[in-house]
């Protein structure tokens, strides 16, 4: 008898352990997670207990807390600050006559707290004290410029494409390990972060998040539904390009909503392309609309952009919030840039002249059919369980990544897929990304930066709630275009998170909602603005149309100040 | 009777070189072969999953739409044109394509556009029609 459950899918062996015990990892993760106490327990024994913050309230974890008695130089006990900032000090050794506390932690001023005779006496009887929060002046190291410019260097080689996001992205991470390192022994203030630290930084939420969804958007994007769908537009326009070209902003919208923006349009350029062939149209005109559909659909649900998976993930907005908060949204900026693009093309809408021979028209009926019904039908109902599970999951406090996890596995054993092509599927380059970017917004929240422009931007908008989300909103805009949205949009999330505690009337989370747009949203106004827009270009340089900075340009920024627009009156009216 | 190969990238700026190739074949009366190659480099600009395998065929199918219009072109001409697709760097599968097909001509174009990412400038345009002579001995022309 076999150790363990397999089946067999075109010779290749699945062991059904493996991903049972992946689901398993997972949620126990979560469950230990929730379970571990944030600060130590109280014990019997004497002690002293503190919370630790930084200027802004945040808690500041993995300070060193030394216990000095009678003078002595050696600590007599040494523990560490918690995830909530919070540390307890057990004394052992009582009675004393001197007790003192060295808090110490890198990229802050030390801090020394001593007690008094009646702190003294206390402690003798037994008592634990409760010192006030403790509040941790930060320090500009050494360490501090590296990493900001580690930071900054990382970004300018992704948006100058001088190297790999991932490579970049990894340097990065190299650069401020190696320097904490190797640096620290030479100069204690080289440190940045240790690598126990850099590793609490990342968001294995994010990162099974994204997992899954690759191996679901894998599956199906092999059974040529968008493809499909790309056809039925095109018969149900009759040869009219303008709806032809409001019906497939609609879908890519849709698609990217649910799946991701760079699959959609990796999928419907070519056959959008044919289609406007075949209404002798120039396809820039209804591929390029479309591109700009896909950006911004894809910021109506949690799943469809990497941004929103990270602000989801870490301002804790579910599936469901994002659909009530900013689908409306979306679907108004939709219009609006419908609207727009019907303006901007009058002219070649009107230019369609068909010309396509029998042939070519039946070719084209070819490419746009479904090439695995079976597997489609069996993996829809999968998705489509999916999507539930996303909206009501949160009922059950199941964590998107989870459903993900499970859709993922429940479909590979559905529609039987070959474990080892599905293996491929999933992009580890893209996770090394994530993980590694995680690491070095980790290093620059380690050194201060983050809290500095968090302070830079609350002394700027004060208690205004509202210029401060039309200053996340439109600066996001605005940066998007040029550098890429999802280390920036990760850098972000903690000076957002820091004004929504700060501001009054922030907590609805309105600001990750303006992050949101702005990121995903600005990406529509340049060429190199988001994914989905490069890999478009790529597509039409290799048909013969290319797509240049201005020609993208043109259309993109107007279409990004719309749109940008009508999602900012939206969350204002919504908030 | 030769062969002629005519790399192209199908769209509107391609079509001038397919008009000179195929005004080419018809005066020599050789075969003409358009090729398409599928390359996938620009997946390089995304942080992203994707299946490079759905995506080159997509890109295939693509090119074959494109090159099926390049053919029809060519036949409302009277002139009986086949094609190929391959997969991989550019210059190295026409290079390929050249010996393997038999082609007696290359035929090289630069888009009709000023187009800086077109693998074909026109300084490098030359360049790699002596790169193909020197290498193939196949001879190779550029339609300006």
């Amino acid at each position: 008898m076999p150790e363990h459950r397999r089946f067999e899918q075109k010779g290749v062996k699945v062991p059904c352990s493996l991903f049972a015990g992946l689901v398993l990892f997972v949620l126990a993760s979560h469950l230990f997670r929730q379970l571990l106490p944030q600060s130590v327990a109280a014990s019997d024994l004497p002690g002293v207990v503190g919370w630790l913050t930084d200027a802004q309230g945040e808690p500041v974890r993995n300070a060193d807390v030394e216990v000095h008695t009678d003078g002595r130089e050696e600590a007599v006990a040494v523990v560490e600050s918690q995830g909530d900032g919070s540390f307890a000090v057990d004394l052992t050794e009582v009675p004393f006559a001197e007790l003192s506390l060295e808090i110490s932690r890198p990229h802050f001023h030390s801090q020394t707290w001593t007690a008094g005779e009646e702190d003294l006496a206390w402690l003798q009887q037994g008592g634990t004290i409760r010192l006030p929060d403790i509040t941790l002046e930060r320090r500009v190291t050494l360490g501090f410029w590296i990493a900001t410019l580690t930071f900054v260097g990382m970004l300018v080689i992704i948006a100058l494409e001088k190297l790999h996001n991932t490579m970049a992205a990894l340097l990065g991470a190299a650069i401020v390990l190696g320097v904490s390192f190797v640096g620290r022994p030479l100069n204690p203030d080289l440190f940045i972060l240790d690598f126990e630290q850099a590793l609490q930084y990342v968001d294995f939420d994010v990162i099974f998040l994204v997992m899954g969804m690759m191996i679901v958007i894998g599956i199906l994007e092999a059974t040529g539904i968008f493809q499909w769908t790309a056809y039925q537009a095109y018969r149900l326009s009759r040869g009219r390009a303008w709806l032809l070209v409001i019906i497939l902003m609609v879908l890519t919208s849709a698609a990217s909503a649910v799946l991701d923006n760079v699959t959609t349009m990796l999928l419907m350029v070519p056959i959008t392309l044919e289609i406007a062939l075949a209404l002798g149209i120039n396809p820039l005109a209804v591929i390029l609309p479309e591109v700009l559909a896909s950006n911004i659909g894809g910021i109506s649900t949690l799943i469809g952009t990497p941004t929103n998976i990270l602000i989801g993930s870490y301002a804790d907005i579910s599936f469901g919030d994002f659909l009530i908060n900013l689908t409306p949204g979306v679907v108004l900026a939709q219009a609006a840039l419908t609207l727009f693009v019907l303006v901007f093309f009058r002219r070649q809408y009107r230019e369609v002249s068909g010309g396509l021979s029998p042939a070519m028209l039946e070719r084209l009926r070819q490419n746009g059919r479904i090439t695995q019904p079976k597997t489609l039908a069996k993996a829809g109902a999968v998705f489509a369980l999916m999507l539930l599970l996303f909206i009501f999951g949160e009922q059950i406090h199941l964590v998107p990544a989870v459903t993900a996890i499970l859709g993922a596995v429940f479909m590979l054993l559905v529609v039987g897929a070959d474990i080892q092509e599905m293996l491929k599927v999933v992009d580890w380059t893209t996770l090394m990304f994530f993980i590694a970017l995680f690491m070095v917004i980790g290093a620059i929240q380690e050194v201060g930066l983050v809290s500095l422009i968090a302070a830079g931007v609350k002394d700027l908008v004060g208690e205004n709630l509202t210029l401060a989300l039309l200053m996340i909103v439109w600066a996001g805009a605005l940066l998007s275009g040029v550098i890429d949205n999802i280390p920036f949009a990760a850098a972000m999330l903690p000076v957002v998170g820091y004004l929504t505690k700060a501001l009054p009337g922030a907590s609805s989370k309105v600001l990750f909602y303006g992050l949101s747009v702005g990121s995903a949203l600005g990406g529509n106004s340049t060429l190199i603005g988001s994914a989905p827009n490069m890999v478009t270009a790529g597509i039409m340089e290799r048909a013969g149309y290319r797509v240049s900075y201005i020609t993208f340009l043109k259309l993109g920024l107007p279409a990004t100040i719309i749109t940008v627009a009508v999602a900012t009156i939206w969350l204002l009216i919504r908030f | 009777m030769g062969k002629i190969l005519c790399p192209t990238r199908g769209g509107e700026g391609s079509h001038r070189t397919q008009e000179a190739a195929i005004a080419m074949a018809k005066e020599r009366g050789d075969d003409l072969v358009f090729l398409y190659v599928v390359e996938l480099d620009f997946l390089n600009k995304t942080e992203r999953a994707v299946r490079p395998d759905v995506v080159a065929q997509e890109m295939t199918r693509m090119g074959e739409f494109l090159l099926s219009m390049a053919q029809e072109r060519a036949q409302k001409q009277g002139v009986e044109a086949s094609y190929i697709l391959r997969e991989g760097e550019v210059q190295a599968e026409i290079k390929a394509a050249a010996v393997e097909e038999g082609a007696t001509l290359v035929l090289l174009g630069q888009s009709e556009e000023d187009d800086p990412t077109c693998k074909f400038e026109p300084e490098k345009l030359f360049k790699f029609a002596e790169e193909i002579e020197a290498e193939t001995g196949i001879e190779a022309r550029v339609a300006c």
